[in-house]
């Protein structure tokens, strides 16, 4: 299967040189300033806000032992839980959502997709107000489904959107040779549709996933000092250097590692869903 | 499956109507003086800033959005040819995207700072002021957002071209077709529905950014967006009915660029249908 | 058939990874029972924020002192995010639905009127003669609004200049002479003469201020009920500000700087003066990160005629909400902070500028401590109006792209002194 995976132009020797200075250039502008991140986080004291250098220490662990002292675990916990929450909702909501709307005729499609993306456009500083009030009289600030719900509601359009291109590009005869098979719809969509449209959905999946779990603004704003829900930028926002006014760059630098490795992990395992999407793509045609 | 996307249309839609209803009230600070119409629409439309902020947003999505697509779509050609180390490759594509925001505009901030100074550092520039001068302060910010950004565009375009069976191209090159041609001829006009949702998407985010110049420039040197404004004026100096207002235009000056790449969407996804 | 076997295999997968993922992570424990809320009976919470609110710091230390002499009420820290403006917008939140959350509220000395106006903090009056007779007049005027005490005042602020003892002899009194100085000693060592907090933000606002104040300018009468703003005078804070950008007297990037990049500038030896808050001594002292240490001192701010200093007061003061509970108890808190001589003596032993008088007099070995007690009582409090924050951001507005050269310097200031007018409308 992995083989299936990428198309190969010509390989002259030429293109091949070509193309890894092209892969070098790309990690090089993706990774340096990881790597100064990395670096940073790293330095102890001072030394992070006033040397350019990369090479001059201070080194040492410190600022990772003092990220976890300040109850780091259970940030990275809550954000698990928020963000897969959110994705799974999200995907199984738009996935049928978009499937419908894929197989409606033009008119009522933009019309409905016009709605959709409306409901997320509105600028999220100006959310605040309105649903802290909402959700202070329902319950659910310091709550997870207090941040789930609108981290659903706000990625659910460019879920549908995403699934939606995805949909409409399957041929209907796949659908209706399952059916004259004898396949219910759900069965039609689930069997056939949802795989061709593999690619996408794991796609839709990470995007969703990051949003959720990088979100700062309503975290801030919706559970921003109870560690039961308090995600993991809220707290990183919350850091403070041993006295006022100063900024604790390497608990922050060191903070953000730890929580990029574990989604460096995850698009890891998920980018391979995307590609793997390819061999059912090639049914069609 | 319909109760729920119930309760998230009431989620979304609640904070829109009542901004549009506090919009048409007057306030002094936080307490109501009374109804007053479209009054705050007209101040705001009357007011500098205002169209200040509209300058400086459209001047970050075109050129942002613009060179997050050359570069995303590049990513994703590259992404779709690697065989070497490709897990790997992937996912440092993928790494400046999951930096949360905030962070990444902290991160940003101190690169371009004049001290520590790690840009300058590394272009062997002596304390260059990226941002504190006007047009500079506006390219580091468009510089990191098109770092950050740009593999999710690569990302959407890249489970697109998935979509592109490999038989196409085969038949293709057996006809002569150069590679430019089949770029041209099969990679774009398929590629079409991904990059348009993908160019939707960017583009509405990128009309409603926030954190960068809020924390690189704070809005310094003709870089505040309409988010910060908004934000000046619903957290701020708060004043609910002018802030109510600006949210609306905001929120309609979106609304009204998202309908546009929706028609053209949704033209795209007839005519797929129609050819198979 | 197989193909769709796969797939199923593949979803299948993914389900179980993410739902492994949740259960694992959801077996990493229930969370501590950290910082509580302080709705219960007796209990009071008083949200505060910034690094002495983390656990170890005074704050703590003083609630703790608190809750030994007072079992019956004992007080929790509600702790706030670092950033100033964050505080105000989820006291704001709170306050604004009437909700009971916080019974005491630490305050930025800038916030008094606008809290007060909008009704979210219970007056001070009954207790005013207490607080009045030992506080230090600038911090007990940023406590008051409309003749009314609001808040009392718990910790304070002033800025310092802090100057290069290998490089200079005697610090200058005048602005003209530490131009004078240092730009012929930045020349002569290659770095800059000065720098200071420069950015678009209230620091900015606050250096303005001292340089206005400096050339003996006012913002309004005693009872605010006038405006004092002087155009001429203001133009001469912008032009001074103006040139010191063209003739290098300001650092390159002092338009972007905020207090750790001054800081920093000038504790890596790369500056000849340094305009700044107290905390800045001790981390400039620290022998492993400082370049300079030991060869540096803090002198009062200069002004533009040579008489006396000025200074902008900071500080914190805390307050009583009018949602509270438990209004009785965490009034006898707030006096208590702010009148207690071991508690005000804790503060200053760990760097954080007391606003009781007479605890300076016990400080005096400390240095940063010993000029504030000189300082102190020079410093002008930025006027606690409600509309401050308005003022604030209009004078960001104006004067920051003046004094860059992106706007005319007399149209500025003229549109500060109108916003000024309006304000007390």
């Amino acid at each position: 299967m992995a083989t299936a995976e990428g198309v190969v132009v010509e390989s002259s020797p030429q293109r091949k040189i070509g193309r890894y200075v092209m892969l070098g250039f790309i990690l090089l502008w993706c990774l340096f300033p990881f790597v100064w991140l990395i670096d940073t986080s790293l330095k102890l004291g001072d030394a992070a806000l006033n040397s350019p250098s990369l090479t001059q220490g201070p080194f040492g662990l410190d600022n990772y032992l003092s990220v976890f002292d300040q109850g780091f675990g259970y940030n990275l916990r809550n954000s698990a839980i928020v963000a897969g929450t959110t994705t799974i909702v999200c995907i199984t909501v738009g996935s049928l959502a978009a499937y419908a709307i894929a197989r409606l005729p033009l008119k009522g499609k933009v019309l409905i997709l016009s709605a959709i993306l409306a409901v997320a456009l509105f600028p999220s500083v100006a959310l605040v107000p309105p649903l802290y009030e909402l959700w202070r009289s329902l319950g659910l600030l310091n709550t997870y489904p207090g941040l789930y719900i609108p981290y659903t509601a706000f990625t659910l359009p460019l879920t549908i959107f995403i699934l939606t291109t995805f949909y409409a590009s399957i041929p209907k005869d796949l659908e209706e040779a399952a059916r004259v098979d004898g396949a219910t719809a759900f069965q039609a969509f689930y069997k056939i549709i949802l795989p061709l449209a593999a690619p996408g959905v794991f796609a839709a999946a990470i995007i969703v996933f990051v949003y959720a779990w990088n979100e700062f603004l309503l975290a801030s704003t919706f559970a921003p000092r109870d560690l039961a829900a308090q995600t993991v930028p809220v707290a990183i926002a919350a850091f403070t250097g041993s006295v006022e006014f100063q900024r604790p760059i390497g608990t922050i630098t060191a903070a953000c590692v730890i929580v990029t490795i574990p989604m460096i992990i995850m698009t890891l395992i998920l980018q391979r869903r995307i590609t793997a999407g390819l061999t059912a793509g090639a049914v069609k045609g | 499956m319909s109760p729920s996307v119930l309760v998230m249309a009431l989620v979304a839609a609640f904070p829109v109507i009542y901004a549009v209803i506090l919009s048409l009230y007057l306030y002094q600070g936080r307490l109501r003086e009374g109804f007053g119409g479209l009054e705050n629409y007209a101040e705001a439309l009357s007011s500098s800033r205002f169209w200040g902020a509209v300058q400086a947003t459209f001047i970050f999505t075109v050129t942002s959005v613009g060179a997050e697509f050359l570069i995303g779509l590049g990513f994703a050609l590259i992404m779709r040819q690697v065989f070497i180390g490709r897990g790997v490759m992937r996912a440092a594509i993928l790494v400046p995207w999951v930096i949360p925001t905030v962070i990444a505009a902290q991160l940003w901030y101190f690169m371009f700072s004049v001290t520590p100074g790690f840009v300058n550092f590394s272009l062997g520039l002596d304390r260059f002021n990226w941002l504190g001068q006007p047009g500079w302060a506006m390219f580091s910010i468009v510089f990191a957002d098109v770092w950050k950004t740009a593999p999710f565009v690569a990302l959407l375009l890249l489970a697109g071209l998935q979509t592109i069976p490999d038989e196409m191209y085969e038949a293709a090159r057996v006809d002569g077709a150069s590679t430019w041609q089949r770029f041209w001829y099969i990679t774009m006009p398929l590629l079409k529905p991904a990059i348009l949702v993908a160019l939707l998407f960017r583009t509405v985010d990128a009309l409603r950014v926030f954190d960068l110049p809020q924390v690189m420039t704070n809005g310094a040197f003709d870089t505040e967006s309409l988010s910060i404004l908004v934000q000046r004026f619903v957290v701020q100096t708060p004043n609910a009915g002018f802030g109510s207002a600006l949210s609306t235009l905001t929120f309609i000056l979106v609304l009204v660029i998202g309908v546009l790449f929706v028609r053209a969407l949704g033209r795209d996804f007839v005519l797929n249908v129609e050819d198979e | 058939m197989k193909l769709q076997m796969r797939a199923r295999q593949r979803f299948l997968f993914a389900t179980i990874l993410v739902v492994g993922a949740l259960v694992a992570a959801g077996c990493a424990g229930t969370s501590p029972d950290d910082e509580g809320g302080g709705d219960g009976g007796g209990e009071l919470s008083w949200a505060i924020g910034g690094s002495e609110a983390a656990p170890g710091g005074v704050h703590r230390e003083v609630a703790e002192l608190w809750n030994e002499e007072n079992p019956d009420n004992p007080i929790s820290i509600e702790r706030l995010p670092d950033d100033a403006g964050e505080q105000r917008q989820q006291q704001s939140l709170e306050l604004n639905a009437q909700e009971s959350g916080f019974d005491v509220l630490g305050m930025d000395v800038i916030w008094t009127g606008e809290y007060a106006v909008n009704g979210w903090l219970e007056s001070l009056e009954d207790v005013r003669g207490e607080i009045e007779e030992v506080t230090i007049p600038g911090a007990f005027e940023s406590a008051a609004w409309e003749g009314e005490l609001w808040a009392a005042p718990y910790n304070s602020n002033a800025g310092f200049l802090y100057y290069r003892t290998d490089l200079v002899d005697e610090p200058p009194t005048t602005w003209d002479e530490t131009v004078q100085i240092g730009m012929q000693v930045g020349e002569q060592e290659g770095i800059a003469p000065f720098v200071g907090q420069g950015a678009q933000y209230e620091g900015m606002v606050v250096n303005f201020l001292e340089y206005y104040w400096g050339a003996g300018g006012e913002l309004f009468n005693e009872d605010a009920s006038e405006v004092l703003w002087d155009n001429d005078i203001a133009l001469e804070a912008v032009e001074f500000m103006r040139d010191s950008v063209e003739n290098g007297f300001y650092g390159s990037g002092f338009n972007t700087f905020l207090e750790e990049e001054s800081r920093n500038e000038f504790q890596s030896g790369n500056a000849v003066f340094l305009r700044n808050w107290p905390y800045v001594y001790g981390l400039a002292s620290d022998k492993k990160e400082s370049k300079i240490a030991g060869k540096f001192d803090i002198a009062p701010l200069p002004t533009f005629t040579g008489d006396g200093t000025i200074s902008a007061l900071g500080g914190f003061n805390n307050a009583v909400s009018a949602f509270s509970d438990n209004k009785e108890a965490a009034k006898e808190f707030v006096v208590w902070a702010s009148t207690n001589e071991e508690v005000q003596t804790l503060l200053g032993e760990s760097s954080l500028p007391p606003t009781m008088g007479s605890v300076y007099e016990n400080l005096q070995d400390d240095p940063v401590m010993a000029l504030l007690g000189e300082v102190l009582p020079e410093a002008k409090p930025r006027p606690p109006a409600p509309m401050w924050n308005d003022i604030s951001v209009t004078i960001q507005q104006e004067i920051f792209p003046a004094y860059n050269g992106e706007k005319d310097p007399q149209e500025a200031v003229e549109a500060v002194g109108a916003f000024l007018e309006e304000s007390i409308q």
